[in-house]
C-alpha cells in the first residue's frame, strides 16, 4: 500500500476544507476568489487522475477512517466504477468553475460572489464523498451537505423567481431527505450494521424481510427525488432552468447522475442484484416509471419555447435512461447505465454553458431567437450542435456508444418494450435538439438580432465548452478505452 | 384533484409506515441486530479504545469521527447558504435597527438577562470541555451559546448583541470545526495512521491515551466554536432580515 490509499480522503476533503477557508480571502482580495476556488478541484482531480491504473476493474480501494475496520468506523470504499464517476465529477465541475467567472460576475451581486464559490466548493466535495463512501450513514451525511448547498446555488441570484424555483425544490428535497434517513434507520433495525459490505452479508440472513423491502422502497422515492424520476421531477425544470447556466450544468449533469449512482450502488453493493424477494417488485415498478419519464420529458421537451427548460425536460427522459438501464440487471444494461453517466454528464454541462454563453452574450433564453445565431457565435453553435447529437445518440459521440449499450441490455434481459421505449426516446431527443440546431444554423435571421463579428462568448467560458464537447467525440471514438472495463465491473457486481 | 393526489399519497405512506412498525424488531429485545452486532464492541471497547468515558462522544468523535466531520460541514453549508441568499449585516447599518429590533422589556427582564447570560456561557463552555466525560460536547455546548444569543438578542436587540460578538470576532472561528476536523485528520496521517486515527501509530503506546484525550478536547472545542458562531450568525442575518422588511414596510 503506497501513499496513493490516502488519494481518495484528499480528494473530498481538500475542497471542502478550502471551501470554509475561502471566505478569508475574500475578505482579503474578493478578486482572486475565482481562481483559488480552481485550486482544490484541480488538486481533486490530479489525485483522481493518479488514482487511474491502480484499482483493477474487479477490485476497489478500501479506506478504513481513524484506521476503524469497517462494521465499526466507516469505510470509503472505490471501486472501478466509483473512480469513473469520481473523476466524471472532478473534471464537469472543473469545466464549469472555470466558466463561473463571467458569467457570475454579471449575474451575481458582490458580497455573494464569494458565497457562492465557498457553495460550489462544498457541492463538488460533497459530490465527491458521496460517490466514494462506502457507508449508508455517510451517504446521507453527504447527501444532506449537497442538498443545502444546491438549494442555495439555485437561489444565488436572489431574484424572485429564483428564490420560488429554489423553495419548491427545498420542499421536494427536505421529505425526501427524510425518507433517506427513515430508509437507513429501517437498514439499521433490521441488521445492526451501516456499512454497505457487510449489510449486504447480513441482509441475506436477516429475518426481517419487510422491514427490508420498506427501506428499499423509502431509498426509491428519497434518492427518486433526488435524481428526478417520474413522477418525482416536479422541481427539476425551475430548479434546472432558474439556477445559474454553471449551477444548472452541476445540477444536471452530476447531480441527478450521482443520485442515480447512490440507487445503483444501494440496488447492487447493499440490497444485491439476485434479491428478488426484498427488490423484485420495487424495481419493477422503477422500469415502468423509468420508461414514463423517457416518454414524458422528451414530449415535454419538444413543447418547451425556453431553451434551458427544454435541456432540463431533456434531463428527465435521460434520467430514464440510466434507470432503465439499472433495472435491466445486465452487465450491458449496467455498463450502458455508467457510460450514460459520463456522456449525459459532458453533453448536458455542454448544453448548459452554451445556453449560459448565450444568455451573456445576447441575453436570450427562447428558442425561438436563436434564428441565425451561428453567425455571431459559431463556437457556442457547434458546441451546442455536438452535445444535442450526443444527446440523441448518434456516432460518433460518446451518446450513441452509451445508448446501444442501454438498448442492447434491455434486449438480453428480453424487455422488449423498455428497449422499444428507448428508441423511441432517442427519436423524441432528435426531434428537440435537431430543431435548435436547425435554427441555430439554417433559419434566416429576420430580425438581424445576431450580427456576424459581433463576438462569441469570452475565452473563459468557450474553453470549457468547447472541451465538453470535444470530450463527447473522444469518448464515442475511444470508447473502448472504459466500456470494456466496466462491463467487467458491471459483471463484477451482479 | 392535486389534493386528493396528495391525500393518498399521505394514507399509502401512513400504511407503509405503519406496516413496518408492526414488523420491526421488538424494541429493547437484547436479541435485536442492533444490540448484537456493533453495539457490544462500542460499549466495551470506547474507553479502552478512545480513552473516553464517555462512550457516545466516542463514538461520534472517534469511531465515526468522518460522519462528524461531515455534520459539521452541513452546519458550515447552512450558513454559507443563508448568507448566499439573505446576505451578512453590514455593520454600518445596524445602527438604524437599534430601537425597532426590541419589544420594551421591564427593567425586571433586562436584569435577569444580564445576570444569566454569562452563566450560561460558563456552563456551555463546562458542556463543551466535559463533553468527553459526560453527557454534553461540541454541538451541545454551541447550541447553548447560540440559545443565549437568542435570550440576549430577543431582550436587547441585534444592535447590542452584535457588539458582544462582534462580526470580526464571528468571521474567523465561523469554519474552525471543519478546519479543526481536516487538521486533526491530517495530522493522524502525518502521525503514521489514516485520516482521523487519533492514536498516532509513531507515538510511543505509552503517550496514546492523553494524545488522544487531548485530540478529542480540541475537536470539542472546535465543534463548539464554530457551532456557535454559526448559528450567531445565522441568527444575526434572519433578524436583520427581518429588520429590513419592517423598514421597508
Amino acid at each position: 500500500m503506497g501513499a496513493y490509499r490516502h488519494f481518495p480522503i484528499l480528494m473530498i476533503t481538500v475542497p471542502l476544507v478550502c471551501a470554509v477557508l475561502l471566505p478569508f480571502l475574500g475578505y482579503l482580495r474578493e478578486r482572486w476568489v475565482p481562481r483559488a476556488a480552481l485550486v482544490p478541484l484541480s488538486v481533486s482531480t490530479l489525485l483522481g487522475l493518479l488514482l487511474v491504473g491502480k484499482i483493477p476493474a474487479q477490485g476497489y480501494l478500501s479506506y478504513h477512517l481513524g484506521g476503524w475496520e469497517p462494521p465499526f468506523g466507516i469505510e470509503i470504499r472505490v471501486d472501478y466504477i466509483g473512480l469513473f464517476l469520481l473523476l466524471v465529477v472532478c473534471g464537469i465541475s472543473l469545466l464549469a468553475m472555470v466558466f463561473s467567472p463571467r458569467y457570475i460576475g454579471k449575474e451575481v451581486s458582490g458580497g455573494r460572489l464569494t458565497a457562492y464559490y465557498v457553495l460550489f466548493l462544498l457541492m463538488s466535495g460533497a459530490m465527491l464523498g458521496f460517490v466514494a463512501t462506502g457507508d449508508v450513514f455517510n451517504l446521507f451525511v453527504f447527501m444532506e451537505i449537497l442538498a443545502l448547498t444546491s438549494y442555495a446555488l439555485v437561489a444565488i441570484t436572489g431574484n424572485r423567481n429564483a428564490v420560488r424555483a429554489a423553495f419548491k425544490y427545498l420542499l421536494m428535497g427536505a421529505p425526501s431527505s427524510i425518507m433517506v434517513l427513515l430508509a437507513i434507520g429501517l437498514l439499521y433495525s433490521a441488521t445492526g450494521s451501516l456499512n454497505m459490505a457487510d449489510l449486504s452479508a447480513r441482509i441475506a440472513e436477516s429475518g426481517y424481510t419487510e422491514v427490508l423491502v420498506v427501506s428499499f422502497i423509502l431509498f426509491v422515492i428519497g434518492f427518486g427525488v433526488k435524481a428526478a424520476l417520474f413522477p418525482l421531477h416536479m422541481w427539476l425544470p425551475d430548479a434546472h432552468s432558474i439556477a445559474p447556466s454553471p449551477i444548472s450544468a452541476m445540477l444536471s449533469g452530476l447531480l441527478v447522475e450521482v443520485s442515480a449512482f447512490a440507487l445503483l450502488r444501494l440496488t447492487f453493493s447493499v440490497f444485491t442484484a439476485g434479491n428478488d424477494a426484498i427488490i423484485g417488485g420495487t424495481s419493477e415498478a422503477v422500469s415502468v416509471f423509468a420508461a414514463a419519464a423517457v416518454l414524458y420529458g422528451g414530449i415535454m421537451a419538444i413543447m418547451q419555447k425556453d431553451l434551458k427548460v427544454m435541456i432540463a425536460y431533456s434531463t428527465i427522459s435521460h434520467i430514464g435512461y440510466i434507470f432503465l438501464g439499472i433495472t435491466s440487471f445486465t452487465k450491458e444494461g449496467l455498463a450502458g447505465a455508467m457510460y450514460h453517466m459520463l456522456d449525459h454528464g459532458l453533453a448536458k454541462a455542454c448544453l448548459f454553458l452554451c445556453a449560459g454563453c448565450i444568455i451573456y452574450v445576447k441575453g436570450y433564453r427562447r428558442i425561438e431567437d436563436l434564428k441565425g445565431a451561428w453567425r455571431q457565435m459559431p463556437w457556442t453553435c457547434f458546441a451546442f450542435s455536438v452535445a444535442a447529437i450526443s444527446v440523441i445518440g448518434i456516432p460518433p459521440t460518446a451518446g450513441f456508444i452509451s445508448k446501444f449499450y442501454l438498448i442492447y441490455g434491455n434486449f438480453t434481459a428480453e424487455r422488449w418494450p423498455y428497449a422499444l421505449v428507448l428508441l423511441v426516446g432517442a427519436i423524441l431527443a432528435a426531434v428537440y435538439c435537431l430543431r435548435v440546431i436547425y435554427y441555430m444554423f439554417f433559419q434566416p435571421d429576420k430580425r438581424g438580432a445576431w450580427e456576424e463579428g459581433g463576438g462569441d462568448a469570452p475565452a473563459s467560458m468557450l474553453a470549457p465548452v468547447c472541451l465538453l464537447a470535444a470530450g463527447t467525440l473522444f469518448f464515442g471514438v475511444f470508447s473502448g478505452l472504459i466500456i470494456d472495463s466496466l462491463l467487467k465491473a458491471a459483471a463484477f457486481l451482479l | 384533484m392535486k389534493n386528493l393526489l396528495a391525500l393518498l399519497f399521505i394514507i399509502a405512506l401512513a400504511a407503509l409506515l405503519l406496516y413496518v412498525a408492526a414488523n420491526m424488531p421488538p424494541m429493547g429485545d437484547p436479541d435485536n441486530p442492533t444490540a448484537t452486532h456493533v453495539i457490544p464492541r462500542y460499549l466495551e471497547g470506547a474507553e479502552k479504545e478512545t480513552h473516553t468515558e464517555n462512550v457516545i462522544t466516542g463514538i461520534i468523535l472517534n469511531y465515526r469521527g468522518y460522519d462528524t466531520m461531515g455534520e459539521v460541514t452541513v452546519i458550515f453549508s447552512a450558513l454559507a447558504a443563508v448568507l448566499a441568499v439573505l446576505g451578512r449585516e453590514r455593520r454600518g447599518r445596524i445602527h438604524a435597527y437599534v430601537d425597532r429590533s426590541t419589544v420594551p422589556s421591564s427593567v425586571i427582564v433586562r436584569t435577569m438577562v444580564r445576570f444569566l447570560v454569562p452563566l450560561i456561557v460558563l456552563f456551555s463552555v463546562y458542556t463543551i470541555l466535559h463533553g468527553e466525560i459526560s453527557p454534553g460536547g461540541g454541538f451541545q455546548g454551541g447550541a447553548i451559546i447560540g440559545g443565549s444569543m437568542i435570550v440576549f438578542t430577543t431582550i436587547f436587540g441585534l444592535y447590542e448583541s452584535s457588539r458582544r460578538i462582534p462580526q470580526k470576532v464571528r468571521f474567523p472561528l465561523e469554519g474552525s470545526a471543519v478546519v479543526t476536523f481536516f487538521l486533526v485528520g491530517v495530522l493522524g496521517m502525518v502521525g503514521g495512521g489514516n485520516f482521523l486515527t487519533y492514536a498516532w501509530p509513531r507515538v510511543a503506546a505509552g503517550l496514546q491515551p492523553a494524545l488522544v484525550t487531548w485530540l478529542t478536547v480540541l475537536v470539542e472545542i472546535g465543534i463548539g466554536l464554530g457551532g456557535a458562531m454559526v448559528l450567531t450568525s445565522i441568527l444575526f442575518c434572519m433578524i436583520r432580515e427581518e429588520e429590513e422588511i419592517a423598514v421597508v414596510a
